[in-house]
């Protein structure tokens, strides 16, 4: 009895630190991923016309006696208050042309900055219509939150929101927009949205258009083909009525950014194109925009959705990045200016030396104003606030329909026009709070709970305000007295105030890294590696006190695995390094090989082995720049070289039959396998099913290609059952597996055989169907795997002798241990994948079954994805220490052999750890960076994902292979 | 016990090697220069094959005086063994390349040819001239990388230099500076030569250092 205690303790003293450092890993990664991730939760609900009513703003009495909003039009009859939805149209129609990466400079004149360079003042006809028009056109300095890639700030204008990282919400893999937006709110409201230009639009909205002329954004070198497609289509647009927004996204000058850079030639004639366009499109407003015409009312935004540095880059929050232009300008004229305390502007000089005023907007605002100036519904999402000088643009509509009041005809203008902005700001404040309560409830992560609370304080004083002063003095407001002037204004700074303080609590929340928590995150990791060195010191003095004395000592292999770890390590810091990591990990894997190469003739010893593997990782490398072309034959970029057709059924059939051969010869080797050795009865069992599984993967291959031309039946039973079946023999296999282990505790015989077969077992339970989510690629991968693997452990032993077999195990393992992580990260990108949300293979959730289910398919994928790379190594690694000639067999004790599988996978934990320690430093270091969002977040979520992958598998691995030892406190 | 260990030149020998060995490279430079008008980053292929070819006779000829068994092996001979081991040497490193992960493809082939042409020239080439067929020496050398006199620091400093120099000079490779001296095998082939004279000048001082204490590693 007392024996048994001692054996569990020890069992547990040995597992116990891999749950230790899967606690420490969860916790560092959640803090570094708070402050890092900002995440954002989509809500899916939507305005609607009818909201309307549960606002204070259109109380009962108000909307039946329709004093507001249309009280002040002496034409509008109640019955036209169905007609307003939220706010009183103050535009019919929206022409809004997009310039991709339109720098604020390309627009505003050059006596703005302090130095005019050659791509300033391009965009004349802007400058012109700015300068001359009066209040009715102006430009804008816009300004963007990062991320500023187009996608996210399309996502951004339309949504009136912050659009993060990672919005969590129902897309899988779509990028099409499920929130609530401008967009989507013109279709549910009855307006016609014509788009021409940059496809994106058609991703993020794939069914709204009534019209659209989609061109392809890809191709970054063609400058030309979506402009010229846009062009195509704008000036005839602009003569048909059929539409009543109309977006025409052009690309050129993004384009000539990311090839040439700002200061180029290109970039020029790009600007001085699109000069022309505007001024092509101003004439042809122009001349219909009388009464009665068909853009008598219309109003144009020429805008960038982000800017650009010299270079030509964006994506990061630099000042050049975020700053970008909006030019309004409505073809009602109207004498009228804001009071001064709305217009906060910055004046000069244009090139002509006329005197140019600019505002500033922020793009979080345009999806609120537009709404508010066509009068549909704000977004549900929305943040923004109805901008008062972009708004004033549409104020020709309340004028021309106002009665005429006596007095100042400007005071009386901007009270005919203040009317409807409080009412809107109204509208827009109580919006922008019914989102704020339904986010807190509903997401995850919400706000500050002090922060909601000092809000809502400033909505309710904001409301209780309108309440009692603004509509008495709405009731009198045809006597224009300057008591209600003064207290609308009240009311309109209120409104602003809180929605200011809103908007700066989503930025906090959406837009700004939390420093501390990723420092304390990233000193997390840092720590749990200095634990992880700690528990591997720690079963060396177990393992001493079971054997005689062994000095560590620094060997060649231990010297080189550190220099290589580190190294790669650190290449993380620069993005080409991330890009090209799958090439850089087989660089050092092939280097590895190399080294022991040269050891092995030192030895003059198995040069055979280390000459194979050398061919392998040889072969690897081929398999990966196949995989990375995302192509499901393996040798299509062969059939580059010999100049036959790609898709020539000649590389269908070979590539089927080099699969296939694979296949079978894994089947071929697992038999051998179970003929030589002697392992269990039940491993025996298990082995043959997955032999079983291989011939169903192989007839699930014939079944399911389109080479045969077999019936219908035959094809769904090839394309459902037949992995159904598998996944289910797996299943099956693992549960027995796992049973068995727990059942036969006490063996008499305990060797290194029994932990082989054990291993291999539990592999082949695995590898079916990990083979067939990978696809035809996959068995050729798993025999390569299975060759190098086999290499690699017949190689350890090279060391041993060097040493006379009085190496410590650190200084043993380190090598082979290296080798095998690099072969995992080899074997990611050979199974083609990388480390990019599209580098995920959807189509491998979807094997056996059509239809989508979350968890299901979201275990298939996962499968997939870590399957070669973490799943596969973690469970062999017990083969590393099964393969060890060890110097003296009888002395191989199970304590010793548990504490080296402790040790083994401590080692491994700590290489993974530390490339993924360095990885998040480096994000932590180029947070501001201009590809992170592209390239560093990705690459985090995946590095992070492995890395509590690898440890929990790894808390598994060492549960089910360490033995509890029993015997061994007899021998002592 | 180990070969010839301990094998020594005379200081005016080693002085003339070096000096010419290393003068080489500068002149292939300077006539693919002046006389092809290529340079590594226009064509990499047109300047490594003049490189190889004005450094072959070099590095050959003047190693073949260093043969281990003057008396056994013609000074002929001697320099046929170098040739042979120039081409089987070039094979090995075309292969350790493309396993490290040289790109394929027609368009680098002979970027790829003449490169190994040279590698296998500043490493292999002077060890196959010198030590010819003896099994021990070569091992000696390249893997337990234990040179005794001024002959084996010849050969083995400025062979592990290159080697060494090339794969760090594969490191910028992958960045996105856009540079036309990264392709393969430009930076590859910087790396190596540098890589190879810093052994050099290493050899040469050693060789000169160890001249002063012969019997250092007297068996």
């Amino acid at each position: 009895m007392a024996r048994k205690t001692r054996s569990k303790a020890t069992k547990l003293q040995l597992v116990w630190p891999f749950f230790f450092i899967l606690f420490i890993h969860c916790l560092a990664i959640f803090l570094f991923t708070r402050g890092f991730l900002l995440t954002r939760t989509e809500l899916p609900h939507f305005s609607n016309c009818s909201d309307v009513s549960h606002s204070p703003c259109f109380d009962s009495s108000s909307i039946d006696s329709s004093t507001s909003p249309s009280s002040f039009s002496s034409s509008a009859p109640a019955q036209e208050s169905n007609a307003t939805c939220w706010t009183k149209p103050a535009v019919d129609r929206l022409v809004i042309i997009v310039f991709d990466a339109l720098r604020f400079d390309f627009v505003a004149p050059s006596s703005f900055f302090p130095e005019k360079k050659p791509w300033m003042d391009k965009l004349k006809a802007i400058q012109k219509l700015a300068a001359e028009a009066g209040s009715s056109a102006r430009i804008f300095k816009a300004i963007a939150d990062p991320p500023t890639t187009s996608l996210q700030r399309l996502k951004g204008l339309t949504t009136g929101g912050l659009p993060t990282f990672i919005d969590v919400g129902n897309s899988f893999g779509a990028p099409a927009i499920v929130e609530d937006n401008f967009i989507h709110q013109l279709v549910e409201n009855g307006k016609r949205v014509v788009m021409m230009g940059d496809d994106t639009w058609l991703q993020l909205f794939p069914h709204h258009f009534e019209k659209s002329f989609p061109y392809p954004s890809f191709n970054v070198k063609d400058l030309d083909t979506v402009d010229n497609g846009c062009i195509e289509h704008l000036i005839p647009s602009l003569h048909d009525g059929n539409w009543d927004v109309l977006i025409a996204h052009f690309l050129g000058v993004d384009h000539a950014g990311h090839i040439f850079g700002v200061n180029t030639m290109p970039m020029i004639q790009k600007l001085e194109q699109y000069n022309s366009i505007v001024e092509e499109v101003v004439e042809a407003l122009t001349s219909q925009s009388e009464p009665g015409g068909l853009h008598e009312n219309t109003l144009l935004v020429v805008m960038g959705d982000h800017g650009q540095t010299l270079n030509g880059d964006h994506g990061g929050g630099s000042p050049e990045e975020v700053e970008t232009s909006i030019f309004a300008m409505s073809f009602k004229n109207a004498t009228f200016s804001l009071p001064p305390e709305l217009d906060s502007v910055s004046c000069g000089l244009n090139a002509d030396a006329k005197p140019l005023c600019v505002g500033t907007v922020e793009q979080l605002d345009f999806a609120v104003t537009m709404s508010a100036m066509l009068g549909v519904p704000f977004p549900f999402g929305s943040i923004g606030r109805v901008n008062p000088q972009l708004y004033s643009l549409g104020a020709g509509d309340f004028l021309s329909q106002g009665i005429q009041v006596e007095g100042h005809e400007n005071d009386s203008n901007i009270m005919r026009w203040m009317q409807p902005y409080v009412n809107a700001l109204c509208v827009n404040a109580w919006q922008v709070k019914r989102y704020i309560d339904v986010y807190s409830a509903s997401s995850v992560i919400g706000f500050p709970s002090e922060d909601l609370l000092h809000v809502a304080e400033m909505y309710s004083v904001a409301q209780e305000n309108w309440m009692h002063v603004v509509k008495g003095s709405l009731s009198h407001m045809n006597e224009s007295c300057p008591s209600s002037f003064s207290a609308i204004k009240k009311q309109i700074d209120m409104y602003a105030q809180f929605l200011d303080s809103v908007i700066g609590l989503a930025r906090s929340k959406w837009t700004e890294f939390n420093l501390k928590l990723m420092v304390v995150g990233l000193s997390i990791i840092f720590l749990s590696l200095l634990v992880q060195v700690v528990a591997i010191k720690r079963v060396d003095t177990f393992y001493e006190s079971s054997l005689s004395t062994r000095c560590p000592q620094a060997s060649v292999g231990l010297v080189f695995s550190m220099f290589a770890v580190i190294i790669r390590a650190s290449s993380f810091l620069s993005n080409s390094f991330i890009l090209e990591e799958g090439k850089v990990a087989l660089f050092f894997l092939g280097t590895s090989v190399i080294f022991e190469l040269r050891n092995s003739f030192k030895k003059a010893n198995m040069l055979l082995e280390t000459a194979s593997l050398l061919l392998l990782v040889t072969a690897l490398r081929f398999i990966m720049e196949s995989g990375l072309s995302k192509q499901a034959t393996n040798l299509s970029s062969i059939s580059s070289i010999l100049g036959i057709a790609r898709d020539h059924p000649f590389w269908i059939y070979l590539s089927s039959i080099v699969s296939m051969l694979a296949l079978f010869s894994l089947a071929y080797l697992l038999l051998k396998y179970i003929r030589s050795n002697s392992c269990q009865r039940v491993q025996k069992y298990v082995i043959s099913g997955s032999i079983l599984c291989y011939a169903l993967i192989a007839s699930h291959w014939i079944l399911d290609s389109e080479l045969l031309n077999l019936s219908v039946t035959l094809q769904y039973i090839g394309r459902s059952h037949i992995p159904r079946v598998i996944y289910a023999v797996g299943i099956v296999q693992l549960v027995v597996l796992v049973i068995n282990q727990l059942l036969i505790r006490k063996r008499t015989l305990y060797h290194q055989n029994d932990l082989a077969s054990r291993t291999i077992a539990m592999l082949s339970a695995w590898s079916s169907a990990i083979i067939l989510l990978s696809g035809k690629q996959g068995s050729v991968v798993a025999l390569t795997t299975v060759g190098a693997a086999y290499c690699i452990f017949r190689l350890e032993n090279l060391w041993q002798a060097a040493t006379d077999g009085t190496s410590s195990n650190i200084s043993f393992y380190s090598l082979p241990t290296t080798q095998w992580s690099l072969l995992a990260v080899v074997l990611f990108f050979c199974s083609g994948h990388w480390c990019a949300f599209d580098g995920l293979r959807y189509g491998a959730a979807f094997v056996g079954f059509d239809e989508f289910k979350l968890v299901r398919q979201a275990i298939l994928l996962a499968i997939d994805t870590f399957g070669f790379s973490h799943l596969l190594p973690i469970f062999g690694l017990p083969l590393l220490v099964s393969q060890r000639h060890s110097i003296n067999q009888k002395k191989e004790t199970k304590l010793s052999l548990s504490a080296q599988l402790s040790q083994i996978y401590l080692i491994y934990g700590f290489i993974v750890t530390s490339s993924v320690a360095c990885m998040v430093l480096c994000v932590t270091i180029q947070r501001r960076h201009l590809m992170v969002w592209g390239l560093f977040a990705p690459k985090y979520v995946f590095d992070v994902v492995g890395l509590i992958l690898t440890d929990f598998l790894i808390c598994l691995g060492a549960l089910y292979y360490i033995d509890p030892v029993e015997d061994d406190s007899k021998q002592n | 016990m180990e070969g010839n260990t301990n094998l020594q030149a005379s200081t005016f020998g080693l002085l003339w090697w070096h000096l010419l060995c290393s003068s080489g490279i500068p002149t292939a430079f300077w006539v693919a220069h002046r006389f092809q008008s290529v340079n590594l980053i226009s064509t990499p292929h047109r300047t490594l094959l003049v490189l190889w070819v004005i450094q072959c006779p070099f590095v050959i000829l003047l190693s073949s005086f260093f043969r281990i068994n003057p008396r056994d092996c013609s000074y002929l001979k001697a320099v046929g063994r170098g040739v042979l081991g120039l081409f089987a040497g070039a094979l090995v490193f075309a292969l350790g390349a493309i396993s490290l992960g040289a790109p394929v493809g027609s368009t680098y082939m002979l970027g790829t040819i003449n490169w190994s042409l040279l590698m296998s020239l500043l490493t292999v080439s002077p060890a196959a001239a010198i030590f010819g067929s003896s099994w021990v020496d070569w091992k000696r050398i390249f893997a337990h990388t234990r040179p005794a006199g001024s002959v084996d620091f010849m050969v083995c400093l400025p062979a592990h230099g290159s080697i060494v120099g090339a794969w760090f000079g594969a490191w910028p490779m992958p960045l996105d500076w856009e540079r036309p001296w990264q392709e393969w095998p430009i930076c590859v082939t910087y790396g190596a030569l540098v890589g190879y004279l810093i052994g050099m000048v290493a050899s040469l001082v050693l060789g000169f250092f160890s001249r002063r204490k012969p019997y250092i590693k007297a068996d």
